[in-house]
């Protein structure tokens, strides 16, 4: 429960911010805003096209939502919330969009009949595998999201608990910050490479 | 009982031992492959991301299923 009062709390943050840098873009005389916003923008576009490829880049506006979504929600527990993501229906869901996205691009790119046949692939004995790979991808991404959420969390609770005065300041770096946005990082890396898989087979 | 369901959590937690090894091998072949091509770097520290996030999935089933254990049963 608390965990969609927060995530409603992030996206009504975001759209507000979202608003906020878009509302004056001007053609000639950029302000130092707009050149910020278009550098960031351009460098996770390019990071997506890298992955998704030529093909694959009609994603990339859905991976830089869910990227920019899960590192804010990691980031969240340095305010004080509780991240979103430490909650395993949050991760659940994201995995369950993440699948059905890469399913999709796969009936898109080769058809269905050509989607059925990839699973056949490299060969016939194979196949029993390939579709607990639908099960198991999103349980995995599901679970290694959540699971390096709550370990974090744990740990600084227990860090915190120990001495809460100086100590936790290293160790909210690796744990709050670097690791948040690795795990970030490594959600899109995964499901966009899975989608460039599936579109290139 | 309880002491039971602490060593069973214990036991899942050993998990981490082969999460351990094999990130510490991707590591450092990584940092062999850095070191021989530099400019390959970007490449070498993506596929070392990758594997890093692969081999420490099976660290993290183990403490998800520790917590099972000792929440859940």
């Amino acid at each position: 429960m608390e965990s969609n009062v927060i995530i409603w709390g992030i996206i009504a943050v975001l759209v507000l911010l979202s608003i906020w840098l878009t509302h004056d873009l001007k053609v000639e005389n950029p302000g130092k805003k707009q050149l910020m916003l278009e550098a960031g923008i351009e460098w996770l576009e390019n990071f997506f096209k890298d992955l998704l490829g030529e093909q694959g880049s009609r994603y990339t506006p859905y991976m830089m939502t869910v990227i920019i979504f899960i590192a804010v929600s990691n980031l969240s527990g340095l305010l004080g919330f509780k991240p979103p993501t430490k909650d395993m229906n949050v991760t659940a869901a994201l995995a369950i969009m993440s699948i059905v996205l890469i399913e999709y691009a796969g009936i898109h790119a080769q058809g269905t009949l050509g989607w059925v046949k990839s699973f056949t692939r490299p060969m016939a004995l194979v196949t029993p595998i390939n579709i607990m790979e639908i099960a198991i991808r999103p349980v995995s991404l599901c679970m290694r999201l959540f699971g390096n959420m709550v370990g974090g969390f744990v740990v600084m609770e227990l860090i915190k608990g120990i001495c809460p005065v100086l100590l936790p300041f290293p160790f909210t770096l690796y744990f709050d910050i670097f690791d948040g946005l690795i795990q970030a990082y490594v959600f899109c890396l995964l499901t966009s490479l899975f989608i460039s898989e599936q579109i290139e087979a | 009982m309880n002491s039971l369901i602490a060593i069973g959590a214990g036991i899942a937690a050993l998990s981490g031992i082969g999460a351990g090894v094999g990130i510490g091998i991707a590591t450092g072949k990584a940092a062999e492959a850095t070191a021989r091509q530099p400019e390959a770097a970007g490449a070498i520290s993506k596929a070392l991301l990758l594997g890093a996030a692969l081999a420490e999935a099976t660290a993290i089933y183990g403490f998800v299923i520790g917590l099972l254990i000792l929440f859940v049963l």
